[in-house]
């Protein structure tokens, strides 16, 4: 029979295309419909960023694995807004990931709601957990992510913008 | 709510072109930087910046398609120039002239940041989640642009000299991004564009003075007249119609491709 589980277990196994850790550890999973159960199949997906490139491979991942599950005979994805995204919702597993290769995560804080508000906070090294480290482009290889430097360790790394 | 009535559709649908219009233009424009621009930073920055603005258009078009039974993509490629809703401002040829890029993403940015916080509090919740969403993604553009503008003020004669020049040419175009759209009172009382607290010309001003102040620049701006007629009504300058003939050539050789 399907269930939200099977349907979850699936998700878990597609990775963002643009960060390799999956969209649920990613916090983009909001709600799996089922309805009639295991026949059609709904996931509300919140979007990183807006218009982000990989949407629609993600959609065209999502139909094609829970597609083939046994039982499914629909799939359709919504991309919804509301709860907004932020990386508060990337989970630990996620964070342990992304720090493995070089990309830093901003801390869980609701104090502070965007970069503009963050940026006296030193932000530790992925590579060496330094603090001597400087932002050196707010703008990296994907609309996610800004460029740091490491005065410590003498790397550049990525830093996920707090937005 | 997620429906609004027919005889808001069609104001609602003018504002949500003006908006979308401008920064799928701004964007554009944004575009012709990649590679060239003055730093590696930069030509990163400005890509960025020009994906994030045709994005965030993109998104408004299906959103206005949504409420008048169009299509994302004849929206953005396929209308006539004067259907187009944008301010002048974001049709101009920067002419590869730094401090005019910059004062055009200073004028427009703040302004994004204002219209989209009004939005964000529209009772129409499809456009307030995603209004949210553009709002704190805009933050990081009004901070990229901010300092352009203290870095260009504090650069000696040649530079603060050029930054006030591309100030005192935009200026004009700025204002006119505060032309009405058709029906703009009706989304505003209907709560679909609520009012902010303050009056958001003197919000926009007080903020862009607040910066030109910290880098020794002057700003004079002013209230479009009521009676003026301008982008938001259609009327295109020079700059469009090669600009539209570029931008919706692929388009046009194939409509019904998808993308």
């Amino acid at each position: 029979m399907v269930t939200r589980d099977v349907v979850l277990d699936i998700l878990k196994t597609i990775d963002d295309p643009e960060m390799p850790i999956s969209i649920v550890d990613l916090g983009m999973v909001e709600c799996i419909h089922l309805a009639p159960p295991g026949v059609s199949v709904a996931v509300d997906l919140l979007p990183t960023f807006v218009g982000c490139p990989a949407l629609p491979m993600l959609e065209q991942m999502i139909a094609d694995k829970v597609g083939d599950i046994e039982g499914v005979e629909e799939v359709a994805v919504n991309f919804v807004f509301d709860p907004p995204w932020t990386v508060d919702r990337i989970s630990e597993s996620g964070r342990r990931q992304l720090k493995e290769i070089g990309v830093g995560v901003p801390s869980q804080s609701a104090a502070c709601q965007s970069d503009l508000l963050q940026i006296n906070l030193p932000v530790p090294c992925p590579f060496c957990d330094s603090t001597q480290t400087r932002m050196t482009s707010p703008f990296g290889p994907t609309r996610c992510r800004k460029i740091y430097y490491c005065e410590s360790c003498k790397n550049p790394f990525e830093q996920l913008k707090r937005l | 709510m997620d429906m609004i009535t027919d005889d808001l559709k069609t104001p609602f649908s003018q504002l949500l072109l003006s908006i979308a219009d401008d920064k799928l233009i701004q964007g554009h424009r944004a575009s012709d930087w990649t590679g060239v621009a003055p730093i590696l930073e930069e030509d990163i920055a400005f890509s960025a910046i020009a994906q994030e603005e045709i994005a965030h258009a993109a998104e408004l078009y299906r959103l206005v398609a949504d409420l008048t039974g169009g299509n994302a993509d004849a929206l953005a490629f396929g209308r006539a120039a004067e259907e187009y809703r944008c301010a002048s401002i974001v049709e101009l040829v920067d002419e590869f002239d730094w401090a005019t890029a910059i004062a055009r993403h200073f004028f427009c940015d703040h302004l994004d940041g204002l219209r989209f916080g009004r939005l964000a509090n529209s009772c129409f919740t499809p456009v307030a989640g995603l209004a949210a969403r553009i709002q704190a993604e805009e933050s990081v553009h009004i901070e990229h642009v901010d300092t352009w503008v203290q870095h260009l003020g504090h650069g000696g004669d040649d530079a603060r000299g050029r930054m006030q020049q591309a100030l005192d040419a935009l200026a004009p175009h700025a204002s006119m991004m505060f032309e009405a759209t058709q029906g703009g009172e009706l989304v505003e009382s209907a709560g679909l564009f609520p009012k902010a607290d303050a009056d958001m010309f003197d919000q926009w001003l007080t903020g862009l003075k607040k910066i030109t102040g910290q880098a020794g620049l002057t700003l004079n701006v002013t209230r479009p007249a009521p009676d003026a007629v301008g982008g938001r009504r259609g009327q295109r300058s020079g700059d469009f119609a090669e600009l539209l003939d570029e931008m919706s050539e692929v388009y046009r050789q194939e409509p019904e491709a998808a993308w």
